[in-house]
């Protein structure tokens, strides 16, 4: 019984050690910071779009009506049967009823993503980013969201618990101007933010692989057909894998299985280069083929969280370095 | 076993030690004045004190479990019994009970979590699935419309439409408008027809089309992707102009073609 005790104390205090270091080694911010100069000029390019139709997306009586939202889609049922707006999902644009109000939050958001794609003020602009970001994917979810809002709602989520200007930004540049020269330090809530975001991939992939399992045609190994041949999608043509079946129902089978698996291959340090290379591929075909090149580079994006700082640094600094002679 | 501990603890310390700076400064520059040398990582490689420790480890805890049970949620439903006869001794499909009755089977794990935390899915917006392309790739939903205005000018229109809806961002905003209108019954696509209608300044007519996919061999016998067959209208609506907030736009010189019919 004293051994059995024994036993279950040290192997708690086992799952504590690794849960800490997991969690509470502190990481050099050079993957955060890459990952935020990419997310950020996303974010920018992605929002500046809707100026294209500014009104009609995000304004109060635009392709769905804020009314029509509130009253008939943002509602939970109460026990009586009466329907009640969801106080929680909130955004910016549910307030505004002017032309001059709603381009005055555009620019101001459009501001906001470039400080964090430069890394200008960096927390700040990632917490107002984040903020933002949510304003303008819940303004349109229902109506024209789509992955790629949720991907850029979890970037800036998790950039902005970490110091994510720590490298590769202009506050750098500042700091080294007046002098600070030594190195950003090895950071706690780096490590935190990129835990996250690498854990809520794996989630994201668990799901979609499960979610796929339902489908026939992924189980009979033929969707890639009946995505490449969508003609509304398709940006480049594919459909000469008509001629290849088999080669659809190894992409179809290599996809789901891939998606399933990540969340446990991902951790190995043999298997993960295999398992980023799909993500590259996969999110790269979906960029090439049907035409979701933000959305391909979101995900790509969020898969980077696997790639260690060393590396990130091998590949980024010399660049960083050249940039800041040109401007220190 | 703490050996190792202490090896892996010293190997990550010296993993998370800053290396040298960027060979970013140049060499004229004055000494830094306030340049100090990195902070090293705590010994064992660990950071921050135990009670903060302890109050993350809650909060990701809690935040992770939020992220997992939003697509779960939305994965799960109610269910019929096993023994629940689909079909009659005729073989005539039998009426589902009804939504109140006890046959259902409740997904009560994740009902209750997600009643715990929704209002917090919401507010950090992860009150979502992930289900991309899934449970099957399915065809295309298209709006073709047709505004008339008072002086008998017509606007025709389809969305999306890759002629005019540019950069390719923009165009799949519009996919999204009408695939999403599928999902949300007759009384969103009205929405749309009232607003094309507010906007062009005229009566609308809107259409919601189906376009569905070719089989391989289809395609191997040379029909084209955009075949005539391959298009269905699901509904027809009718829109009259909101009370408007923004002027009617003039006509563009060209007006859109309509998706091929």
């Amino acid at each position: 019984m004293i051994s059995a005790a024994r036993g279950t104390r040290g192997y708690i205090a086992e799952v504590w050690d690794a849960w800490n270091r997991f969690w509470f080694t502190p990481a050099d911010p050079a993957t955060l910071s890459l990952i935020r100069l990419l997310a950020g000029s996303l974010l920018l390019y992605t929002h500046a779009v809707w100026s294209l139709d500014l009104w009609a997306f995000l304004g109060p009586e635009g392709w769905w009506p804020v009314e029509f939202l509130r009253n008939t889609v943002h509602v939970s049922r109460l026990e009586d049967g009466t329907l009640e707006p969801v106080w929680s999902t909130w955004s910016v644009f549910f307030w505004i009823d002017q032309p001059w109000q709603l381009w005055s939050v555009h620019v101001l958001a459009l501001l906001v993503f470039t400080c964090l794609m430069l890394g200008f003020f960096t927390r700040t602009a990632a917490f107002l980013g984040y903020l933002l970001a949510i304003s303008y994917a819940q303004r349109v979810t229902p109506g024209a969201f789509f992955g790629l809002d949720k991907t850029n709602c979890l970037l800036v989520m998790y950039l902005m618990l970490g110091p994510c200007g720590a490298r590769y930004s202009v506050d750098r540049l500042r700091r080294m101007r007046k002098g600070h020269t030594d190195d950003p330090p090895a950071s706690v809530s780096a490590n935190v933010a990129i835990r996250l975001m690498q854990l809520h991939l794996c989630v994201v992939y668990l799901f979609s692989g499960i979610a796929k399992l339902e489908g026939e045609n992924w189980q009979a190994g033929t969707a890639v057909w009946w995505a490449v041949a969508n003609l509304e999608y398709q940006s480049l043509d594919m459909t000469w894998m008509a001629g290849w079946p088999v080669l659809v129902a190894v992409m179809t089978h290599v996809t789901v299985f891939w998606e399933l698996f990540y969340c446990c291959l991902v951790w190995n340090r043999h298997c993960r280069p295999v398992v980023l290379l799909i993500a590259f591929g996969v999110h790269g075909g979906i960029a090439l083929c049907m035409g979701m090149i933000t959305f391909g580079l979101a995900m790509i994006y969020a898969n980077l969280s696997f790639v260690s700082p060393q590396a990130v640094r091998k590949y980024c600094d010399p660049l960083a370095a050249r940039i800041a002679r040109v401007f220190t | 076993m703490a050996r190792r501990r202490q090896e892996l603890g010293a190997k990550q310390s010296q993993q998370a030690t800053p290396r040298a700076a960027e060979p970013a400064a140049k060499p004229e520059k004055p000494k830094p004045e306030k340049a100090k040398p990195s902070k090293p990582a705590p010994a064992g490689g660990v950071g921050w004190s135990l009670w903060t420790r302890l109050l993350v480890s809650l909060l990701v805890s809690g935040h992770m479990l939020a992220v997992f049970v939003a697509p779960w949620s939305l994965m799960t439903a109610d269910a019929l019994p096993p023994n629940f006869r689909l079909f009659d001794d005729q073989g005539n499909p039998v009426a589902p009970p009804p939504e109140s009755s006890r046959e259902w089977q409740k997904p009560i794990v994740v009902d209750w979590l997600s009643s715990k935390l929704t209002h917090y899915q919401n507010l950090v917006f992860i009150n979502h699935g992930y289900e991309f392309f899934a449970p099957d790739p399915a065809g295309t939903h298209i709006m073709r419309y047709r505004v008339t205005r008072p002086d008998g000018q017509v606007v025709e229109g389809t969305f999306p439409d890759r002629k005019t809806h540019r950069p390719r961002l923009f165009y799949h905003r519009h996919m999204m408008l009408s695939e999403q209108t599928a999902g949300h019954g007759p009384s969103s696509g009205q929405n749309y027809a009232d607003h094309l209608a507010t906007v062009h300044g005229g009566e609308s007519e809107v259409e919601l089309v189906f376009h569905g996919l070719l089989p391989p061999y289809r395609v191997l016998e040379e029909t084209p992707l955009d075949a005539r067959s391959t298009y269905r209208v699901l509904a027809s609506l009718q829109g009259k102009p909101r009370v408007a907030k923004t002027p009617p736009v003039e006509l563009p010189p060209t007006q859109p073609q309509g998706a091929p019919r």
